[in-house]
Order: C-alpha cells, then sequence, then structure tokens
C-alpha cells in the first residue's frame, strides 16, 4: 500500500503530510464526504482486492492504536497521528520570537481554514475526524492487522461490489451462548437449507418459540410478561441473521412483539402461568388461522378458478400451491400441470414428484425453455414470499420472469399467498433489499452424484483465484403488479393492488374476523377431515 | 305448503318488479327479498335464525334459478341479467349475514352480562327481523337514489361542447345525460350505437331528441371511424367486478378497445350495488347464461341438406352471448354514487363491504 492515497477524485491526499508545512491547501481539498468515501473509495479498493471502507470503519480504531503507540513510542508530545516522514516538531521554548510569531500565524490560518471547511475549532478534534475519514495508510511494520483485514475480506473480495448492502453480518460465538439449543438447532437447520419455504420457517420458527417461551424461568425480580420480550430478543437477532431477509418471519415477529406487549398491558396484570398460558394459546391461534386455515380457505377459492382442461403452469415449489393442485386432483377436475424450475436450488423437482405420486399429468421444463412451455398454457399459478404494499410480488428468484412471459402471451397470472404475508414495505426493483445465497453453489453443474468426484473439474472451481469474476446468487426478486391478474388469499380474490388495504382491514378488525373463520374452519374440518397436524410442515425437507 | 307458496312469493313478485322499466335488477331483487322477509314474519314465523337464514337462502337460490331456467318467455328487450342478479342477491344475503352477525355479537354479549331466557330469546328474534326491515328498507330507498348520485357526479364530466359516444340504451347513461342538459345546462352532442341484435340504440336516440340534446344513430361497426371525432365514452354497466372491470352488453369491449388506442377516456357510470365479487380471469371467464354459446356444434351439419337456412335475427341473438367483459386497464374511471373511483378503487370498497 501506497503511502500516500490520493483521495477518489484524484486529489492529492495531503492528510498528515503536508499539516506542519503551512500551506493554505492544507485544508483546502474538498472534505470528503462519507457517502464520497464509501463508494467511491470502496470502488477503487475492490479493483485491488482490498478490504472496503465498511469494514475499514470497525478496523480504523484498530488501526489508529497501533500507529498511536509508536508515536507514542517516539516520545512526542503531540497526540496527533503522523506521518513518520515529517520532520519532528521543536518544542516552543526551542523557537525564536520570529518562529513563535510565524507559528502562531500558521495555526490561525489553519483555525481558519478548518472553520470554513466547517470543522471543529479545535486542532485536536479536527485531526481525529481527519483520521476518521480518511484513514492513514498502514505503514508496512503492521503485520499482524494486515492479516486480521485479509482475513475478513477472504467472503467480502469476491462479491458484486454494489450489492454487499445485502450482506450477512456474522454472528460471533458470543451471542449464542447464552440461547436456548432448540433455536441453535433451527438456526442450524435454516443455514443447511432443511426447512425451506417461507411457510415451513415461519411455523417451524413459531413453534421454537412456544417451546422457548414454555421452557423460560424469568429472574426472580421481573414479572415473566415484561421479561420475556427481552429473553426472545437474543433469539430472534440469532435467526434474522442466520436468514437475514424472511420477510414474511419479520411479519411473524413483529405480531409476536405486539402480543407479549399486549399481555403487559393487561389489567389486572396476569400471573406468570398466566401470561405464559395465553402467549403459547396465541402463537397456536396464529398457526392455526393464519397458516393452517388461510391454506385451506386459499384452495377453497382457488378451486373457482380452475376448470376441466386446464393446463397450469407453476414456479418453484410452493406449498400452498401444491395443496391446491392435489386438491383439484381430488375434486376430479381433468387438468395438467407444467412445472418449472430454475438452478441452483431445482425446488421444482420435489413438487413434481408429488404431484406425480398423486396421479397428475406433468412436465417439466428449465426456466429458459419458459416460451416453450407456455404454448399450451391457460393459468399460471404461483406462490409468494411476500406481498408489499405497492402490489408487487416478492418470491422466489425466476417468478418475475414467469410472469412476465406469461403476460406478455396474455395468459392470467394467479398467486396464491396468506394475508400474513402482506408486508407494509414498498420495493419497485429487486435489489434494494433481497437475499445473497452461497456463490459456491452455482459452481456445481452436474447434478449427477456420481459425478461428484469430478467436481474439482467444474469450471468455476478456482473462481476465487480470478480477480474479475464474480459470482451471484440471488434468492428472491419481486414481481411489479402490472404482470400480476389476481391473488387468491383466505378473504377473496382480489387484485394485487388491495394488498395494503386488506391488511390494514385485517388488523383492524381482526377479532370478529377470527369468530367467522373459527366456524368455518371447523366446518371444512367436519366436511373434509383434513389433516391439522403441524407435523407436515416440518416434514417439507429438501 | 307455506314454503312454497313463499318461494313463488318470491319469484313473481322479482317478474312483476322487473316490468317495471326503471327499476334496474338488483333493486328488483331487494325489493323482492324484503317482501320476503316482511312476509314470513307475517305469515309462518321461523322459529329460529337459522331456520330463517335457510329460507332465504332457499328463497334466493330460486330467484337465481328461475332466471337460469326460463328463455323462451322473455320479452325481447330483456335478457338474462346474470350477473346483476348475482350482485344483487349476494348485497342482500351479505347485508342480512352482517345484521345478524352484529346482532348475535351482540345478544351473545348481552347474554353473558344477564343470562336471559330462552322465552326471550323468540322475542328478541322478532326485534332481529324488524331491525332487518328497517335496515332493508333503509337500503332500498338508497339503492333508489343511487342513480340520480351516479348521474350527479357523471355529468360533471361532460363539457361544453362535448361529442360523447354512448352504447345503446342504458337507464344510468340516460340519466347522465339528462342530468347533464336539463340541470348542469350544458350543450354537447351524442352519437350513439344502435346496439344490435336489440337495436335498443333506436329508441336511446328518439329519447334524447324529446329530451332536446342533438344526437344521431351510428352502426355498431362504424364505432372505429367515428371515434377521432368523439371526446368521451360513457358506458353503463350490469356488474361492475373485483378488479375494476365492468361487465356490459355485447359490444362494450370493442369499443373501449378502440377508445384506448385512439386516446379516449372511458367512462363507466354504475351504481354501487351493482359491485360483485367475481373475479374474471378472461371472456370466457363471466358466471352468463350459456358459457358454450359459441362453440362449433355437430348442429350444422344436420341442416346442411336442407335449404341454405340463414340464421334469422332472432337465432343470432339467442345463439350469441349478451354480454361481455371489459378489464380494468381499458376503463379510465368508475363513476358511482360513492363517488369517482379508480378501477383498483372497486377491490377496496369491496373489501370494506365483505370483509
Amino acid at each position: 500500500m501506497e503511502n500516500i492515497k490520493s483521495s477518489p477524485l484524484g486529489i492529492p491526499n495531503s492528510n498528515s503530510s503536508k499539516m506542519a508545512s503551512g500551506s493554505p491547501n492544507t485544508m483546502g481539498q474538498p472534505m470528503s464526504s462519507s457517502y464520497e468515501n464509501r463508494w467511491l473509495s470502496t470502488g477503487e479498493d475492490t479493483k485491488k482486492g482490498s478490504p472496503l471502507v465498511s469494514r475499514r470503519k470497525s478496523i480504523t480504531p484498530e488501526e489508529n492504536k497501533p500507529n498511536n503507540s509508536k508515536e507514542a513510542n517516539k516520545g512526542k508530545k503531540d497526540t496527533r497521528p503522523q506521518n513518520p516522514n515529517e520532520p519532528p516538531k521543536k518544542a516552543q521554548k526551542d523557537m525564536t520570537k520570529a518562529e513563535r510569531r510565524a507559528m502562531q500565524e500558521k495555526q490561525r490560518q489553519e483555525k481558519q481554514s478548518r472553520v470554513a471547511a466547517g470543522l471543529p475549532k479545535g486542532a485536536k478534534q479536527a485531526a481525529e475526524l481527519e483520521v476518521k475519514k480518511n484513514p492513514s495508510p498502514v505503514s508496512a511494520d503492521t503485520d499482524d492487522t494486515k492479516q486480521k483485514k485479509k482475513a475478513l475480506s477472504k467472503n467480502q473480495q469476491n462479491q458484486v461490489p454494489w450489492l454487499l448492502h445485502l450482506d450477512v453480518p456474522k454472528t460471533s460465538d458470543a451471542l449464542t451462548k447464552d440461547l436456548h439449543p432448540a433455536v441453535l438447532q433451527l438456526g442450524l437447520y435454516f443455514s443447511e437449507h432443511k426447512i425451506v419455504g417461507s411457510n415451513a420457517r415461519c411455523v417451524a420458527m413459531l413453534e421454537i418459540f412456544s417451546k422457548v417461551i414454555s421452557d423460560h424461568k424469568p429472574p426472580s425480580d421481573a414479572t415473566f410478561s415484561r421479561h420475556i420480550q427481552k429473553h426472545l430478543d437474543p433469539h430472534i437477532a440469532y435467526l434474522l441473521s442466520i436468514r437475514p431477509m424472511s420477510l414474511s418471519m419479520r411479519e411473524c415477529i413483529r405480531w409476536l412483539k405486539k402480543e407479549m406487549a399486549d399481555i403487559v398491558e393487561e389489567d389486572p396484570p396476569l400471573s406468570d402461568d398466566e401470561s405464559r398460558t395465553r402467549l403459547i394459546e396465541r402463537i397456536g391461534h396464529f398457526i392455526r388461522e393464519r397458516i393452517t386455515m388461510a391454506d385451506q380457505l386459499i384452495v377453497q377459492n382457488g378451486l373457482q378458478k380452475i376448470q376441466d382442461g386446464d393446463v397450469i403452469l407453476t414456479y418453484a415449489k410452493s406449498s400452498v400451491v401444491e395443496s391446491l393442485l392435489l386438491e383439484t386432483k381430488k375434486k376430479g377436475i381433468d387438468f395438467k400441470v407444467i412445472v418449472v424450475d430454475s438452478r441452483p436450488l431445482f425446488e421444482g423437482k420435489h413438487l413434481l414428484r408429488r404431484l406425480v405420486a398423486a396421479g397428475i399429468d406433468c412436465s417439466y421444463h428449465l426456466l429458459s425453455s419458459i416460451y416453450v412451455a407456455l404454448k399450451s398454457v391457460t393459468k399460471v399459478i404461483m406462490g409468494a414470499h411476500a406481498l408489499l404494499n405497492n402490489g408487487a410480488v416478492y418470491s422466489r428468484i425466476g417468478s418475475s420472469m414467469v410472469a412476465m412471459a406469461a403476460s406478455d402471451k396474455q395468459i392470467p397470472v394467479m398467486i396464491c399467498c396468506e394475508t400474513y404475508k402482506f408486508v407494509n414495505r414498498t420495493q419497485v426493483d429487486s435489489f434494494v433489499l433481497n437475499e445473497l445465497g452461497n456463490p459456491d453453489d452455482l459452481v456445481q453443474t452436474t447434478t449427477n452424484t456420481y459425478d461428484a468426484k469430478k467436481s474439482d473439474t467444474a469450471v468455476l472451481a478456482n473462481w476465487r483465484d480470478q480477480p474479475d469474476l464474480r459470482l451471484l446468487n440471488i434468492l428472491y426478486d419481486v414481481t411489479p403488479s402490472k404482470y400480476i391478474t389476481l391473488v387468491v388469499t383466505e378473504v377473496g380474490l382480489i387484485p394485487c393492488t388491495s394488498a395494503p388495504v386488506v391488511s390494514y382491514k385485517f388488523n383492524c378488525i381482526i377479532k370478529t374476523c377470527i369468530d367467522f373463520y373459527f366456524y368455518f374452519y371447523y366446518y371444512l374440518l367436519y366436511r373434509f377431515g383434513v389433516n391439522t397436524s403441524n407435523e407436515e410442515f416440518g416434514k417439507r425437507v429438501a | 305448503m307455506a314454503n312454497t307458496s313463499n318461494q313463488y312469493d318470491v319469484v313473481t313478485a322479482y317478474q312483476t318488479s322487473l316490468n317495471d322499466s326503471e327499476l334496474s335488477t338488483p333493486v328488483a331483487i331487494f325489493k323482492a327479498l324484503t317482501d320476503f322477509v316482511r312476509h314470513s314474519t307475517d305469515i309462518y314465523a321461523a322459529p329460529t335464525m337459522s331456520e330463517f337464514m335457510q329460507t332465504l337462502e332457499k328463497a334466493a337460490q330460486s330467484i337465481r334459478q328461475e332466471s337460469q331456467g326460463t328463455s323462451k318467455e322473455k320479452p325481447k328487450n330483456q335478457h338474462k341479467a346474470t350477473i346483476a342478479i348475482l350482485a344483487g342477491v349476494d348485497l342482500f344475503m351479505r347485508f342480512v349475514t352482517r345484521n345478524s352477525h352484529d346482532f348475535s355479537v351482540k345478544f351473545t354479549k348481552l347474554k353473558k352480562k344477564k343470562k336471559k331466557k330462552l322465552s326471550e330469546e323468540a322475542g328478541s328474534f322478532e326485534d332481529f327481523k324488524e331491525n332487518l326491515l328497517s335496515r332493508a328498507s333503509l337500503i332500498l330507498e338508497k339503492a333508489s337514489c343511487a342513480r340520480e348520485k351516479a348521474a350527479a357526479i357523471g355529468a360533471q364530466f361532460i363539457n361544453d361542447n362535448a361529442v360523447v359516444l354512448v352504447q345503446g340504451y342504458s337507464r344510468v347513461i340516460m340519466s347522465v345525460l339528462y342530468h347533464a342538459a336539463d340541470i348542469q345546462h350544458k350543450r354537447f352532442k351524442v352519437y350513439v350505437t344502435e346496439g344490435r341484435p336489440n337495436s335498443d340504440g333506436i329508441q336511446a336516440v328518439a329519447a334524447l331528441r324529446k329530451a332536446g340534446i342533438p344526437c344521431r344513430a351510428v352502426l355498431d361497426s362504424a364505432v372505429g371511424y367515428i371515434m377521432d371525432k368523439v371526446d368521451m365514452v360513457f358506458v353503463g354497466a350490469e356488474g361492475v367486478v373485483e378488479n375494476g372491470g365492468i361487465v356490459n352488453k355485447i359490444g362494450t369491449f370493442q369499443i373501449s378497445l378502440v377508445a384506448k388506442a385512439l386516446g379516449k377516456p372511458v367512462y363507466a357510470v354504475a351504481e354501487s350495488y351493482k359491485f360483485v365479487r367475481v373475479y374474471p380471469l378472461n371472456q370466457y371467464d363471466i358466471p352468463s347464461e350459456t358459457p358454450e354459446i359459441v362453440t362449433f356444434t355437430s348442429r350444422r351439419r344436420k341442416s346442411f341438406s336442407t335449404i341454405a337456412d340463414a340464421e334469422t335475427v332472432e337465432d343470432l341473438a339467442l345463439s350469441n352471448p349478451s354480454v361481455d367483459y371489459t378489464p380494468p386497464q381499458y376503463i379510465t374511471l368508475l363513476l358511482t354514487d360513492l363517488g369517482v373511483l379508480t378501477p383498483s378503487g372497486v377491490s377496496d370498497e369491496l373489501i370494506k363491504l365483505y370483509v
């Protein structure tokens, strides 16, 4: 690393080297804002494959410490970190009167220019600010800090630079020490992709939280109701750090926090056991009503739209769509299914297996042949991970392509989505918020396990060594509302632009709805003898 | 026996109300069903609420089935307005269910607090019916003046010296035009499409001439030709579906397509009781009377040998659909008695009503 680092705009960085020289240009360079530094110097740095400013902010204290200690070791009274090239400053006693006056003049000018540039008046504070914004280059003998930086950058240096905001912060071990073992196990399942699908994950998470709540014993000085939220927070943080952008999980957690807050508000205050049982009961309600029963209602509503002779296209695997197709078969409707699938997850294969086992006439395509697949299709039915406020659908990557192709051919696109997935967020593109998967999943191009031995002959096996190559494995995308014909929810068939109204309404009058749906639920149970156990969700493994 | 006589009452009552040409179908249904409720109060008191709901349900079903059954005895200008029937029946049933639900909630709350006895429950059921009747008559009142309200709102959109295109004879659109001419004193001209096969456009022209509005009849096929001379298009609606599209007389979709292609606004005027919770995916998904009406049948081959039997106009009318579906992207605005709505606003209203 050079000693003099030029700032992003090519202006020579007169950071510390010219500080004592007294030229008016010391502080004359434009004060680079943190935004410029973050994005522009980031671009410069990744070219060299070196750590980024975002990481640097946490590193600077470490960097400065060795620097400072070195200066201190040199015996200087001045605490400002300085370039070793600088000539040692004379103590004031040694200077002549003229020299002292020159120094005063120089200091006054510096102060003026500092004030003009908007920095604090004191020299020390200004210097600290300077250091924070323009961290001084590391000198050659801080090898251990360099290695530390390299270790941190091993993953980041191969990420697509403009998608770094999606990166996952790593959890330290200290965080996982006090967690309930069930939560740790769940986190492991999530990270290994053993539990996939938004419904399955939500149900698993809520059930585990139920267990955590039932096992929790508050410390003697706090009541259960007040302490439970604090107790659950680290668990929630841990789970969110494993799979960061699960929007439906966030909604569930938001609901759970509201419930916990409600319990605290309860007057007269509930006893520990009462609040515990109530919370567990409410979680059970939520799972039953807004997930299990909602799915059944969605199936009933969706059945209205499927007739004899339909050719239905579906993408990847959605638990609701699967239930809908199986129920359609049970009703004896004559229809065909085309399953479209994509790398690297190949979720469609699992759906295909189940549909074929049920005796449905199926065919299988990859996403690249979507237009060929759409030739004879009458309807497209897909699931969703979340429904955004502007009516856009946040779903598995590739679904927007399917929707666009279908709407191009005037084929109606139906999305099946429960109302608990309606998120109070607006997104117009797929990059602002998304989830990055593991880029190494893309390397393996053969799926045959026999050929797995030859995996090191995969073309991209050494992609990390290529300085200009980045692999991007992104998991979700956003489909604009104009490509969606309708959304099937448990409250009926709605246009996707009505999503915010439904979620607002639902939250307002949720109590009366619950009564109504309870009767409907038991009616359904009676009529169809549906299996309501939640183990089903746990079994939906890869 | 009382059951069947009551049922019969509903159907005939409905049909007689239909004959009053000024009443639209959903309002006629409201009337018939309200009368039914009133009669059931007098003739035989259904002892429990659930039985009452069942009989009401049966009556509603009978109206729906009756309209699907008879096809020959209908007068010429009254085609089976299936979707309007759906709208009316659904709305009435929903209104009653809501009422009963509110009532039962209120009642169970009362019961918890005061522990009423069973005999009192029967008494309160009478109260429920009274309540229902008074609210039903309120709805009827609202429904009758809904058309005027929608007309007032619709007339705002007609400017002076505007040239308006309307399709056939629609009662709502007529009231819009009268309102604009008589009450708002605007000067405008109207093109009226003939509206085959029942050619009710001619009647519309006669009525407009009587009201002193300059108008002209044009062929249905000439819509593309005159669209450039037109400033705006007004269409009525038999039903407004959930995504904001409308179901209206056959030919509406064509007019809207041409208007959209030439950049002319299409305003659909409808009263709010025509909103229905149907969501068609395409033209063939609407609950019209004969979904297979436009398939190729083998009937032709049999009559091949006979004289080149050109289909008469009546045959053509019967063997072709009478309504079509206009998707929401071709409709600029919906002018209703609730106000001016965009097509996506319809779902919001429906959700408020039904959820």
